[in-house]
C-alpha cells in the first residue's frame, strides 16, 4: 500500500473542477441550497463555494435534514460555522415529518431514521422550491454513487433514474429542468477520501473534533464500535467500554461506527487512512450493509 | 503528481470491467471489505468477480453487463487516475461518449479470439470524434489463444488500417490477459516474444492534456457582486493568458474592454494563465454576461449563424428532427437553434461520408448544418477543442440530445 501525501498539482486540478461546478450552479439555478451535515465533505463544500464566489460570501443557504440523532459535536460545529460566516441555516426535522405524516418511527437496537430523511428532504425542496441541492457525495464512496452524474436530475418524485441519466459531456453541465424536478449537484464527485484529507491539510480547514482521536463510551456490535447514546437501545449482552476512537465519517449516531484510533492530527489521520485495509463506508456505516443495493434503493426514493 | 483520466471501451464480454478490477487489485487499492462484498454477491464463482467492482447497479450485476459509466480511482507515486468504465453495448454508446469526452486516453479492448468487431470500429470512431490524444489497444484474453504472437500481430495490423482512416493519434498495442494479469501491471513470462512495456507502464508515462497557452479564450460563467465592489466576471480561463491592462474583446457583442483586476481563488493577482479559475473586473464599468466569450485576438473567432458540424445523436427516445427548435450550448453560451440539413452520415464500416441518407438514429455520427437564432462566436474544434464543441438540448424534456464538434 502506497502512502500518498499531497505533492504536486492534483489537488489544484480537483479544486479547479469543483470551483467550476460551483460557478455553474450559481450561473444556472435560481434557488440552490447546500446540504450540510456537519461532516468533512459538506464542510469542504462550503470552503470551495467560498473560494468559487470570492469576494462575495457563499450565497447558498445551508440545509440540515435533522434526524434528531446527531452528534453534539457536529451540531456545535454547524452552529459556529453559520455564526462565523453569517450563512442562512434551514433545519427541517425528520421527527416533524413522522408526526405530520403519521409515520412509524423506527424501533430496535439501532433505530435509524436514515430512510425517512428522504421524505423530509423532498418536502423541504417543495416547501422552498429549491431547484438544485448541492451535496458532498463522492464517487469513490460507494458503487451506486460511482455511477452518478455531477448534475444528477431527479424526477417529480425526487427519484434518481440510473438507467436514463442525461449525457454529460465536457464541462457542459446541463441543469435545465421542468417544474417539479430538481437537480442534485455533486461538486466533489472526483475526490477520494485521501484527496479530501490532503486538501484539508493543505488549506488548514477546520473540522468537528469527532474526526480526531478522543475517549468515548462504546459498545462492540459485530465488530463495529457504536457510541453509547440515548438514541440506541442497549441490552443485557452489551458491554460498555471506554475506547480511544475517532470517526472516519459523520452520520447519525444510530448508524455510524467509530474506529479505534490514536490519530489526533490531520497528518496522523492521513497516515491512518493510508494504512487502513478497509473502505470508508465499509468501516463506518452499518446502513450500507443491509443489502448489495442499499444505496441504489435509497437514491431511487430521493436520497442524496 | 498530476491526474490522468482514461476510459476503457470494448465490446460486451471483452473484459473491460475485469481489466479495471485487475488494475485496482494489482495496485493493491481494493480494500478488503470491497473484495469481500464482490465475492459475496456472486455465489457461483469461488474466485472474486473483478467485474463487480465497477458494476454498481443492481441490473448490471444481475445481467453481468455494464449499462452506464462508472468512475473509479487509484493512485500511484506518479499520478492520481480517474478511470471511466464504459458500457460495451451498442445501445449504450451515448454513455461511452459521455465518459470519453474529457479523457486523456482510451483503452480499446479487443478479444483475441474474436478480433475487431463493429463495436471496436464504433469506439475508435468515438475516439476520433472526440480527438482523444492517446489510444491504447489492449488485445485481451491472450490466455485463450495460447499466447499466440501471430494472432496479436494480425489484429494489430487490422487496427492500424482503421486507425489511419480515422487519424487516431499515439496508438500503442498490448497483448494482455486481464483475468490472469499478463502485461497489465506485470510483464508476462508467457509472452516472451513481446518486448514492449506493460499497459500500466504506458499509463504512467503518457501525457495528460494541457490547455493551449497561446490563444486566449475566457467564457463567463457567472457574475459576482458584493455590496462594496463592482461586478466581477467569473469563469475559467480556458486557454492563453491575461494580465491587468490587457485589451480584450467581449463576444459575440464585439465590445472592447481593458482588464482592471484579476482574482484567482481568494487572491488578487496581476496575471492569470490557462486553466485558472478567475474573476475579472473591467475599466470604466464595462459589463459582460454569462455565456460571453472573452478573447485576445491572437487568432480571431468565427462569427456566423450557420455552423458546419459533426454531430453524435444521443437521445434514444426522440429522433433528430430537421427544422425543430433546439437549444444549443457552447461552454456557458446558450441560444436557440435548428438543425437545417444532414450533409452525410459516417458509415461505420468504411468510415466514408455517406451522402445518400437523410435518416438518423441514436449513436449515429452525422455531418450537419446548424443554424442559430442569431450570429454567434466560436472556434473550429481543430483550432481549440474547448470553444469548438457543444451540446444540443431538447426544449421539452431538457435532455442533452446531441454532442457536436464544429468543422467551421
Amino acid at each position: 500500500m502506497l502512502n500518498i501525501k499531497a505533492v504536486g498539482n492534483y489537488l489544484d486540478t480537483l479544486e479547479s473542477e469543483s470551483i467550476y461546478i460551483f460557478r455553474e450552479i450559481y450561473g444556472q439555478f435560481k434557488k440552490p441550497v447546500l446540504l450540510f451535515s456537519g461532516g468533512k465533505d459538506s464542510t469542504l463544500l462550503i470552503y470551495l463555494a467560498q473560494k468559487a464566489l470570492f469576494p462575495a460570501n457563499s450565497p447558498f443557504p445551508l440545509l440540515h435534514i435533522d434526524t434528531g440523532h446527531n452528534f453534539k459535536e457536529a451540531l456545535d460545529f454547524r452552529d459556529e460555522l453559520v455564526k462565523k460566516f453569517g450563512f442562512e441555516l434551514i433545519v427541517r426535522k425528520v421527527e416533524d415529518t413522522i408526526k405530520e405524516k403519521n409515520l412509524i418511527d423506527p424501533t430496535g437496537k439501532f433505530p435509524s431514521r436514515n430512510i425517512l430523511q428522504s421524505i423530509t428532504l423532498l418536502d423541504t425542496i417543495n416547501e422552498f422550491g429549491f431547484d438544485a441541492c448541492i451535496g458532498g457525495g463522492r464517487r469513490d464512496e460507494e458503487k451506486a454513487r460511482a455511477k452518478e452524474r455531477i448534475f444528477s436530475i431527479r424526477d417529480k418524485n425526487g427519484a434518481w433514474q440510473p438507467y436514463n441519466q442525461r449525457p454529460e459531456l465536457w464541462k457542459l453541465y446541463n441543469g435545465k429542468i421542468n417544474t417539479g424536478e430538481n437537480v442534485r449537484v455533486f461538486p466533489i464527485s472526483n475526490w477520494s477520501e485521501m484527496d479530501v484529507w490532503n486538501y484539508i491539510l493543505r488549506e488548514k480547514i477546520e473540522l468537528p473534533s469527532l474526526y480526531f482521536a478522543h475517549d468515548r463510551k462504546c459498545i462492540n456490535f459485530n465488530g463495529k464500535l457504536i457510541a453509547v447514546s440515548n438514541f440506541i437501545n442497549l441490552d443485557k449482552n452489551d458491554t460498555i467500554e471506554e475506547k480511544k476512537v475517532r470517526y472516519r465519517t459523520v452520520g447519525d449516531m444510530t448508524c455510524t461506527a467509530a474506529i479505534e484510533s490514536e490519530a489526533e492530527s490531520i497528518e496522523q489521520v492521513i497516515d491512518e487512512i493510508a494504512s487502513s485495509n478497509m473502505s470508508e463506508r465499509g468501516e463506518t456505516r452499518i446502513d450500507d450493509q443491509f443489502s448489495d443495493a442499499a444505496m441504489e434503493d435509497r437514491k431511487l426514493q430521493g436520497y442524496f | 503528481m498530476d491526474i490522468l483520466r482514461f476510459i476503457t471501451a470494448g465490446n460486451i464480454d471483452d473484459g473491460k470491467s475485469t481489466l479495471i478490477g485487475r488494475l485496482l487489485y494489482d495496485i493493491g487499492q481494493i480494500k478488503s471489505d470491497i473484495i469481500q462484498s464482490v465475492s459475496k454477491s456472486d455465489k457461483t464463482l469461488n474466485s472474486i468477480n473483478l467485474a463487480h467492482i465497477t458494476d454498481g447497479l443492481r441490473s448490471e450485476r444481475e445481467q453481468g453487463i455494464t449499462i452506464d459509466i462508472a468512475y473509479k480511482y487509484f493512485t500511484t507515486q506518479n499520478r492520481k487516475y480517474i478511470i471511466t468504465d464504459a458500457p460495451g453495448h451498442f445501445q449504450y454508446t451515448k454513455n461511452l461518449v459521455t465518459g470519453a469526452s474529457e479523457v486523456d486516453a482510451m483503452i480499446i479492448l479487443i478479444d483475441a479470439n474474436i478480433g475487431i468487431t463493429e463495436q471496436t470500429r464504433r469506439h475508435s470512431l468515438v475516439a476520433s470524434f472526440l480527438n482523444i490524444p492517446n489510444v491504447l489497444v489492449a488485445i485481451n484474453k491472450m490466455d485463450n489463444v495460447a499466447y499466440n504472437e501471430e494472432i496479436f500481430i494480425s489484429i494489430k495490423n487490422q487496427f492500424l488500417v482503421l486507425a489511419k482512416k480515422l487519424k487516431l493519434q499515439n496508438i500503442s498495442f498490448f497483448p494482455i490477459s486481464a483475468l490472469l494479469g499478463d502485461n497489465v501491471n506485470l510483464v508476462s513470462s508467457r509472452m516472451t516474444w513481446y518486448n514492449g512495456i506493460t499497459l500500466m507502464q504506458c499509463l504512467e508515462t503518457i501525457n495528460a492534456k494541457i490547455p493551449n497557452s497561446h490563444i486566449t479564450r475566457f467564457s463567463v460563467q457567472c457574475i459576482i457582486e458584493t455590496k462594496d465592489s463592482e461586478k466581477g466576471f467569473a469563469g475559467k480561463l480556458i486557454s492563453g493568458n491575461l494580465k491587468i491592462g490587457d485589451s480584450i474583446e467581449i463576444n459575440p457583442e464585439r465590445k472592447s474592454a481593458i482588464i482592471k483586476n484579476i482574482i484567482i481563488g481568494n487572491t488578487y493577482r496581476n496575471d492569470a494563465i490557462a486553466g485558472d479559475d478567475i474573476c475579472i473586473y473591467f475599466e470604466n464599468g464595462v459589463e459582460a454576461k454569462r455565456g460571453d466569450l472573452i478573447i485576445k485576438n491572437e487568432i480571431p473567432l468565427f462569427f456566423s449563424n450557420k455552423i458546419e458540424a459533426t454531430l453524435c445523436w444521443l437521445n434514444d427516445e426522440k429522433q433528430l428532427q430537421i427544422g425543430e427548435e433546439y437549444l444549443l450550448r457552447i461552454n456557458s453560451f446558450e441560444i436557440k437553434c435548428r438543425i437545417t440539413s444532414i450533409r452525410h452520415k459516417i458509415d461505420i464500416q468504411s468510415f466514408e461520408k455517406n451522402t445518400e441518407t437523410n435518416l438518423s438514429a441514436i449513436n449515429d455520427f452525422l455531418g450537419v448544418i446548424i443554424e442559430t437564432a442569431e450570429v454567434i462566436a466560436f472556434d473550429s474544434f481543430s483550432t481549440l477543442p474547448e470553444t469548438g464543441c457543444g451540446i444540443i438540448i431538447d426544449l421539452k424534456t431538457n435532455y442533452t440530445s446531441a454532442a457536436f464538434i464544429i468543422e467551421k
